[in-house]
């Protein structure tokens, strides 16, 4: 390579490089937010070493079968990875090579398709295997700990996982530039979206039909024998991530190194690399092309009925409107369609008869921590989906801004919008998951009621939250959903769930008791449960209010 | 703007201050509108100019000072002040998921626009605009130019006594550049208000009664063509001569010549 073209190439990195420099160290100012995403990076892979290092002890305190199948889910867990890292280099690779906003100056540059293909190969590699490297380190290091592995381990690991995430880019950029070819960049884009949803719920229901919990079950053994057979052969050996797999499970068990394996894993990452600029030199230039010719201004949409004024429902219109024809947005129904029924099946399957108390007391149990569970999940979709609403606005916001609707009324339209399908998803989870642990009495009302409440809560703090720190200038949901301002509000709805839940603990069980006991109800045990009830509305209310208030200050002054 | 008399406009700018940190974007400004009349607002970049129109459209709070917009203070009335108000902002910022056609009905709502009054406009304007083909496909499929003459049609279906505008000829084809040209005249003609900043020296000559010129954030002049040439003592020269003395270009010539010598 000459010194022009390393020039060039470097030259060609640089504005990622700078990016994030300016972004994590910004110049005249302390790094704080770096710092904070950096322990909060740190803390993550304590916990998931933490969690790794239990399960896989316990897994080699059942004996050689344990050993195998810690290393069997050592094997998935590469395959998984490697899939998912495909997965997401192919959806980012749409938008980074074909639909980038600095596509206009790059190409109309003096630079060649090699050169291009170098640019994007190596930042699509940093953006989407960065994450998937630091977090699976912490579990991958789990495994040498508990096979008291020699420090060449960490060497092995840590060119194990480059080379693998190499490979997976190498591999999603290469049949991105084929599927680009064949189909238009936006249509791509939405093929693979909905190829990397049904992969999601796929490996969902993969693992919950598993039944993990059922692997180390004395009970499930006479099936077992056969499978032990299965699983003791090597993963996949006809794809990067079974080599890693088996070269690494090799040296866990044996402490012993497959050189060819090696060899494989070393030389895969460059001749995919010069296979993906080939197809790049091909396919590249006809696929950007057709791209820019690809724009749904032939597509014809509503019927021209007479205009009727209504400032609410053309708030609810639009927001109808927009949701339902991003197909990146709706298509997330899917998710959580899955989501549902996995949540409900789980219920089903739980084993309350060899619970060690009375039956009833356990479903009333559940019933009761179910309040909490149903509420994570309708705080994690408010945060997919309310946080961001106020922020995807974008430039348009000035619409509102300049119109005599005020933010107030502007922000209570879209809690009506958003609440109705919540409250509607809330009551479908407890009062199925309700039904099938037979719950009848003072907890079924309290449940739902509670839930309700919560749900109305989280949607207000959603919104609340999405006004302080709306990010007017976010290319998409997903991006804002990983923001500072979302984990803030996911940290405060769950921990105000947690605050609601552990007062109401005794309360609540005073009254469960005497009606399981008795059939009756007390009435001091009432005054309990009114007091409970007072502080969760005193203490909701307080922040409802207070981050609302806060919302609207920081966009009239945005 | 159909030919009937609109009710009294007028926009007032007293004292007004706005500032970023230390810095002062607009300085204790002061400008007074009639109705009918279009007043142009110029100066170079980063005079402040920009700062201003998003503080008459209700965007940006002063620091100090007050506006007034067909009577009602915007401190204290601001609903009041935006539903007499259009603003035309420099960027074409659009719902990219909506049709044109629901993306007007959307504002008419905001507005409370009357029916009679949507479907007397609305027809109107996308047939000047060229725009009736395009009212049911999605506005992500349409060009710069077609975004800004759809926000120009949702603010001149509105019927509002002011109208306030940024850099209104961006990605503008000659026919419609003309076309809003004669939306401005006639707006002004029915007693209406525009305000009006751009750097388009020809657009201000040709359309505005009276001129500001912005800058460092204070009004360097303001005055109708002759009073400006005569602050720039310069008596027959034209508005970019004029621009160019006030406000203070003093190495221009040198840079100029220079340029030439260069080729």
């Amino acid at each position: 390579m000459s010194v022009l073209q390393y020039g060039i190439r470097r030259a060609l990195l640089m504005p990622m490089l700078l990016s994030a420099k300016n972004r994590f160290f910004p110049p005249g100012s302390w790094p704080i937010k770096s710092m904070g995403a950096g322990i909060f990076c740190l803390v993550l892979c304590l916990v998931i070493y933490n969690v790794t290092l239990r399960v896989i002890t316990y897994f080699h305190e059942q004996d050689e079968l344990g050993v195998i199948l810690s290393l069997k889910i050592f094997q998935m867990t590469w395959i998984l990875i490697f899939a998912m890292l495909i997965f997401s280099c192919m959806v980012s690779a749409v938008s980074s090579v074909y639909l980038s906003q600095d596509n206009e100056i790059v190409f109309s540059a003096p630079i060649t398709t090699p050169e291009l293909y170098f640019m994007r190969y190596t930042s699509n590699t940093i953006y989407t295997s960065w994450m998937m490297i630091v977090f699976s380190l912490p579990l991958f290091t789990a495994y040498g700990i508990v096979f008291h592995t020699p420090p060449l381990y960490w060497l092995l690991m840590v060119i194990t996982l480059v080379s693998m995430a190499c490979s997976a880019t190498c591999l999603g950029l290469l049949l991105t530039v084929i599927l680009v070819n064949l189909f238009p960049a936006r249509h791509t884009k939405d093929i693979i979206l909905y190829l990397s949803l049904c992969f999601g719920v796929l490996i969902i229901f993969f693992i919950r039909l598993l039944q993990p919990e059922n692997m180390v079950n004395p009970g499930e053994y006479g099936n077992f024998i056969e499978y032990l057979s299965t699983i003791s052969k090597p993963a996949a050996p006809y794809i990067p991530a079974g080599w890693a797999a088996n070269f690494l499970s090799l040296y866990l068990l044996d402490l012993e190194i497959d050189w060819l394996l090696l060899g494989l894993l070393l030389l895969t990452p460059f001749a995919l690399y010069f296979l993906g600029e080939g197809a790049m030199r091909m396919w590249f230039f006809p696929g950007y092309s057709k791209s820019q010719e690809s724009f749904g201004g032939h597509n014809k949409f509503g019927n021209r009925r007479k205009y009727k004024p209504g400032t609410w429902q053309w708030i609810f219109n639009k927001e109808a409107k927009i949701f339902a024809r991003d197909s990146a947005e709706w298509s997330q129904l899917f998710m959580i369609a899955a989501l549902v029924v996995i949540y409900l099946y789980n219920f089903k399957l739980l084993p309350i008869e060899r619970a060690a108390f009375a039956e009833e007391y356990i479903t009333n149990l559940i019933a009761f921590l179910n309040i909490g569970l149903a509420g994570f999940i309708i705080t994690s979709l408010s945060a997919r989906f309310v946080f961001p609403s106020i922020g995807e606005e974008g430039g348009a916001f000035y619409h509102i801004r300049s119109s005599p609707l005020s933010i107030r009324r502007f922000l209570m339209y879209k809690y009506l919008f958003y609440v109705v399908p919540f409250t509607f998803l809330s009551l479908t989870l407890v009062i199925i998951s309700n039904r099938i642990l037979h719950i009848e009495g003072p907890m079924w009302l309290i449940s739902i009621f509670t839930n309700l409440f919560i749900t109305w809560t989280v949607v207000a703090l959603a919104l609340g939250f999405g006004s302080v720190y709306a990010d007017f200038k976010s290319e998409n949901r997903t991006v804002t959903m990983g923001s500072m301002g979302a984990i803030m509000f996911i940290l405060t709805a769950t921990a105000l769930q947690i605050v609601i839940i552990f007062i109401g603990a005794n309360p609540v069980y005073r009254i469960v008791r005497r009606w399981l006991n008795d059939h009756v109800l007390n009435l001091s045990d009432l005054y309990f449960l009114i007091a409970w009830v007072l502080i969760s509305v005193v203490i909701s209310l307080g922040l409802v209010i207070y981050y609302f208030r806060k919302g609207i200050h920081t966009l009239e002054n945005s | 703007m159909n030919g009937e008399k609109l009710p009294e406009a007028g926009i007032i700018i007293e004292n007004l201050v706005k500032k970023y940190g230390t810095f002062t974007a607009v300085d204790d400004i002061s400008i007074k509108v009639q109705p009918g009349q279009i007043f142009g607002f110029l100066g170079p970049n980063g005079a402040g100019k920009t700062t201003t129109i998003k503080l008459l459209a209700g965007l940006l709070k002063p620091d100090s000072g007050n506006i007034i917009i067909n009577g009602y203070d915007i401190a204290e009335d601001p609903v009041k002040c935006k539903l007499h108000t259009g603003h035309i902002p420099d960027r074409p910022f659009l719902y990219e998921k909506l049709t044109g056609d629901e993306f007007l009905r959307f504002i008419a709502s905001l507005y409370h626009l009357p029916t009679e009054t949507f479907d007397k406009n609305v027809n109107r304007l996308l047939d000047l605009f060229d725009l009736t083909d395009w009212q049911s496909h999605l506005i992500e499929s349409y060009s710069h130019g077609m975004r800004q003459k759809l926000i120009m049609t949702s603010v001149f279906m509105l019927d509002t006594p002011s109208i306030i505008v940024d850099e209104p000829m961006v990605g503008l084809d000659p026919k419609s550049a003309r076309i809003v040209k004669e939306l401005f005249k006639n707006h002004a003609r029915v007693g209406g208000s525009i305000f009006l900043s751009t750097h388009s020296l020809e657009i201000a000559e040709e359309l505005c009664g009276q001129i500001a010129i912005i800058l460092n954030g204070r009004i360097k002049a303001v005055g109708d063509m002759a009073t400006l040439r005569q602050k720039a003592s310069l008596e027959t020269s034209d508005l970019e001569e004029v621009f160019l003395e006030l406000t203070e270009a003093e190495g221009l010539t040198e840079v100029i010549s220079a340029l030439k010598n260069m080729e």
